[in-house]
């Protein structure tokens, strides 16, 4: 698995707002809108905390029950499509991370289960934005930002 | 591209923050000047006053064009009461004060239609705009709006006045508005609001949601009319919505249909093919139209399949949804600390989904219910 270090939600682009029990998180640049809820809105919080991936590894793996596999898997793909959403830049690397021993059956017994993590993502609005309110469109369509990498 | 701010980069070294507010400082009374060239050219200055959100905001035109075509949707919150101006927006159009830009400051506005990239997502003009001076340029109807938060003073110019689209009419000054809000702690907001002198509801939603159907069939059950589309909201001491146009606005053959009352007071009937229907209420309902009430609860309008209405609750999430993104997308220089304000406005009042049946008749029932019970 690559290794992913710190992040940073890439501002002034991006605003967000955890309210009860969801993320709402706002593109400013591209005209997109999200929501990330459980298992998301807690990697969310803890990268805006400055927490890397160690950390919000061993913050989930406290908060629910999952296999290590599942929970860094989970953390790491939501990192990924955060970062092609233009959300989140790395802003250094860090070690792999190395699996931590399973818990006891009574320690798990209080836990709620992991979720894989899931980005909502909401485009309908995009057309507000004046990208190109009067050039014509090129053979890619609807002129658009630079792709992310 | 994201507006920016504070320094930046002009051959081989940095232009400090101070010096470049300094800069557009002196840009913006250049064009001060060039207004006040346009009044002496034209023959005709007029002050208009106008209350909103409880401050006065004085429009200074330099000739008639565009005080026939911009104060209509505002006329309700008129005063002719001295007050000391909250903001001064200086108004001109080059057509009928027959005064043009100078030659560089129009080909510089003719490069960005072409270098739009020097433009931000909503038409901020990123190297004139700081902490103190926003500006931005919204092609299409070409219209220049430039503010200087320090000294409350607004310019808003376009070529022609008799080219501002219907939309620029039924809500005017949108950009210039939205920045001086941010300075005295309201919040622009992209919402419908209708109710009672002691309450009612921000509608919010993406257009085409069914926010001017609600507020147009409360307006004719007799309910008081705050906005179809943008508003003013406070957060403190409590969340108060503020009207600032009297304009509704229809849209095609079957809101006309709908509406048949509203119908006959379309002022633009002839070009509603290619426009949204706007009417002027406060030439036919005046009595309908509010300073404003506070906010009680905000609602999401959704069109649903069966005949009835219904009121339903739903996270603030949804409604932070509903409310945000349609907001800051169409307001230049929003971010952060707009963001924040909506947030707040919903946590302060409960948010619902309405759920709009096919039986028009029946919405302001459901909403005088939810509003008295």
């Amino acid at each position: 698995m690559k290794a992913l270090g710190y992040f940073s939600i890439k501002k002034p682009e991006v605003v967000h707002e955890t309210i009860e029990e969801e993320t709402v998180i706002v593109n400013l640049e591209n005209g997109n809108y999200y929501s990330l809820r459980n298992a998301g809105m807690a990697i969310w919080n803890l990268i805006e905390n400055g927490a890397n991936f160690a950390e919000i590894y061993q913050a989930l793996s406290d908060r629910y029950q999952g296999t290590p596999e599942e929970i860094q898997k989970g953390i790491h793909d939501l990192l990924i499509v955060l970062q092609k959403e233009g959300l989140l830049q790395v802003t250094s690397t860090g070690p792999c991370l190395n699996p931590s021993p399973p818990l006891n059956s009574e320690a798990r017994a209080v836990k709620p289960f992991f979720e894989y993590p899931v980005l909502e993502k909401f485009s309908d609005m995009q057309e507000l934005l004046l990208l190109d309110p009067i050039h014509e469109v090129d053979e890619k369509g609807w002129p658009h930002k630079a792709e992310i990498e | 591209m994201a507006a920016q701010s504070g320094n930046r980069i002009a051959g081989k070294g940095l232009i400090p923050k101070g010096a470049l507010e300094e800069e557009q400082a002196a840009l913006f009374q250049y064009l001060l000047a060039i207004y006040q060239r346009a009044l002496q050219t034209s023959g005709f200055g007029c002050h208009r006053d106008f209350l909103i959100g409880e401050r006065c905001v004085r429009l200074s035109f330099a000739g008639e064009g565009l005080m026939h075509s911009l104060v209509p949707a505002l006329a309700h919150l008129e005063t002719s009461k001295p007050h000391t101006p909250a903001l001064t927006v200086y108004l001109w159009d080059s057509s009928s004060t027959k005064t043009d830009m100078p030659r560089m400051v129009s080909q510089y506005l003719n490069s960005l239609g072409e270098w739009w990239h020097h433009l931000g997502t909503r038409g901020e003009i990123c190297e004139l705009t700081s902490h103190r001076i926003h500006a931005a340029y919204h092609l299409g109807p070409n219209i220049l709006s430039l503010i200087d938060k320090q000294e409350g003073v607004a310019l808003y110019w376009v070529k022609d006045s008799k080219l501002l689209p219907y939309y620029e009419k039924g809500s005017p000054l949108r950009t210039i508005l939205h920045w001086w809000a941010d300075c005295e702690s309201y919040q622009f907001v992209h919402g419908a609001a209708v109710g009672y002198a002691s309450g009612g509801v921000l509608l919010a939603g993406k257009g085409g949601s069914g926010k001017s159907t609600t507020a147009l069939s409360c307006l004719e059950a007799g309910f008081l009319y705050a906005s179809d589309d943008y508003c003013l909201v406070r957060t403190t001491p409590k969340a108060h919505v503020f009207s600032v146009y009297n304009t509704a606005k229809l849209k095609g053959e079957e809101d006309l249909r709908r509406f048949p009352r509203f119908a006959s007071w379309v002022s633009n009937r002839d070009r509603t093919e290619t426009e949204k229907a706007v009417i002027f209420l406060q030439q036919y309902l005046p009595q309908s139209l509010t300073i404003g009430f506070p906010i009680k609860a905000i609602l999401t309008p959704k069109f649903g399949s069966g005949n009835d209405t219904y009121i339903r609750p739903i996270s603030p999430g949804a409604i932070l949804s509903a409310l945000a993104p349609s907001t800051l997308f169409q307001l230049p220089g929003s971010g952060e600390a707009s963001f924040q304000t909506l947030a707040k406005l919903t946590r302060q009042v409960p948010g619902y989904l309405l759920e709009l049946g096919k039986d028009i008749s029946k919405i302001p029932e459901a909403m005088a219910a939810f509003l008295l019970s």
